[in-house]
């Protein structure tokens, strides 16, 4: 097998990776196929079949994403000129193979998962720009394709480097072509938290994690080394993401007693986005195994639903996903999940 | 002239905010050009930055990605030299 594209180098080194895609630990070697595979095209995909533990692949035809990977050469008129398409080979610069691999590992998650057709289920080509403006510390969807910058050198990183910053902004395109929750107070704080679980939910199912073994934080690796903190968010203890002199405190609240109103950020869509976060994180650990089969399958179920409004409201939603717990599977250990991590972060459900 | 930018939203959430007193000619005309241009767009995209530039107790507000030449400019500049 020839080196991989580093992936998720901020997380395994491929080298690592493909010495422990032959470990004698079967769950060890199976999370290194993955990663391995996760990263890789089609004809990749064929050589290393997975051994059944997947859902089952859609339809061949349905089941290739089409990526184009664009340089915007540190401008920022986008998209800039094209530097990889579909089934290209890895270029000499890693973010663009980053960015590439994240975007077939979203796809991955989307197709094997829930049976979705790239994001908008109906195999919409995938489109990201890479070196957006000159130490540019975000990343963004702009409703046609996502941005990424190289970070400002200070406090962030390349946003390439976490594969669940790149499922958050594709997932952002997953939204607006679903349930379109608008980008302001509690709707636009779902929208976000539906990125971050689906953002997630991305990383885990790269890597082969189950609920138990996933670290469940969001942007783990972009802080710049000088900046303490581990991550952006944590979805499992909302707030204790960072504690740093310049930046401050992680402020998201974990709990509707501590919801924070704001007219900044969107009314604080980045803030209050944790609630509804460990909510999805109390039902996914709750049921345990893999996140995106059940817990998963439920948001997914609410966003593709077609009966949230566009204006939803955290107790909208979560009358949504208990909705769609007992459509799916009755009135079992899903449904009580659900109706127990909404009740613990103090959102109603009726 | 004092030029201040406040920056929110973006992936993180974190704000920023940084201000400078300046009387050269570069940066006037810079000013200039962006309350001549005054708001336009100012419905943002998911996780992209928002900006308020208030100079001399006038605030213009915009987005990413839809800044112009002179808004971008300028938070740039305000951002990387301001304290």
């Amino acid at each position: 097998m020839t080196p991989q594209t580093p992936v998720f180098c901020s997380i395994v080194p491929p080298h690592l990776l493909e010495h422990l895609a032959h470990s004698s630990n079967p769950a060890v070697a199976e999370a290194a196929r993955r990663t391995l595979i996760a990263d890789a095209s089609a004809r990749t995909f064929r050589i290393l079949p997975l051994p059944g533990t997947a859902p089952t692949l859609a339809p061949a035809e349905a089941g290739k994403p089409h990526r184009t990977i664009y340089d915007c050469e540190r401008r920022t008129d986008l998209p800039g000129t094209k530097v990889r398409g579909e089934g290209d080979a890895a270029t000499g610069d890693a973010t663009v193979n980053r960015a590439y691999a994240g975007l077939g590992a979203t796809f991955d998650l989307f197709l094997n998962a829930f049976g979705h057709n790239s994001i908008d289920g109906a195999g919409l080509p995938l489109l990201a720009s890479v070196h957006y403006d000159e130490k540019y510390g975000n990343a963004f969807w702009n409703g046609e394709q996502m941005v990424f910058g190289d970070g400002d050198d200070e406090i962030f990183l390349d946003f390439t480097l976490p594969v669940d910053v790149i499922g958050h902004e594709l997932a952002h395109g997953f939204t607006q072509h679903s349930a379109n929750l608008e980008y302001f107070s509690q709707s636009g704080a779902l929208n976000e938290s539906v990125s971050d679980v689906f953002g997630s939910l991305v990383k885990q199912y790269a890597l082969g994690q189950s609920a138990e073994a996933a670290d469940w934080l969001i942007g783990e690796g972009l802080f710049h080394p000088n900046v303490e903190g581990t991550a952006l968010r944590s979805m499992k203890a909302p707030g204790t993401a960072y504690d740093d002199d310049i930046l401050g405190k992680d402020p998201q609240p974990g709990h509707m007693d501590d919801y924070v109103r704001t007219g900044r950020d969107n009314g604080g869509v980045h803030i209050n986005s944790g609630i509804p976060n460990h909510a999805f994180y109390l039902a996914a650990t709750e049921l345990g195994g893999n996140s995106w089969e059940r817990a998963g399958q439920i948001w997914y179920d609410v966003m593709t639903g077609g009966t949230l409004t566009p204006e939803a409201r955290f107790s909208e939603f979560a009358a949504a996903t208990v909705a769609a717990a007992r459509a799916r599977y009755g009135d079992g250990e899903e449904i009580q999940a659900v109706l127990k991590a909404w009740s613990a972060v103090g959102v109603p459900t009726d | 002239m004092r030029i201040r930018v406040r920056r929110t939203g973006g992936f993180a959430g974190i704000e920023r905010s940084a201000e400078v007193e300046v009387s050269d000619r570069e940066w006037e005309s810079l000013a200039t050009a962006v309350l001549d241009e005054g708001e336009s767009d100012v419905r943002g995209v998911p996780d992209g930055f928002s900006y308020e530039i208030t100079i001399d107790g006038v605030t213009v507000r915009c987005c990413d990605p839809r800044l112009s030449e002179a808004q971008r400019a300028l938070v740039t500049r305000v951002l990387k030299e301001g304290a």
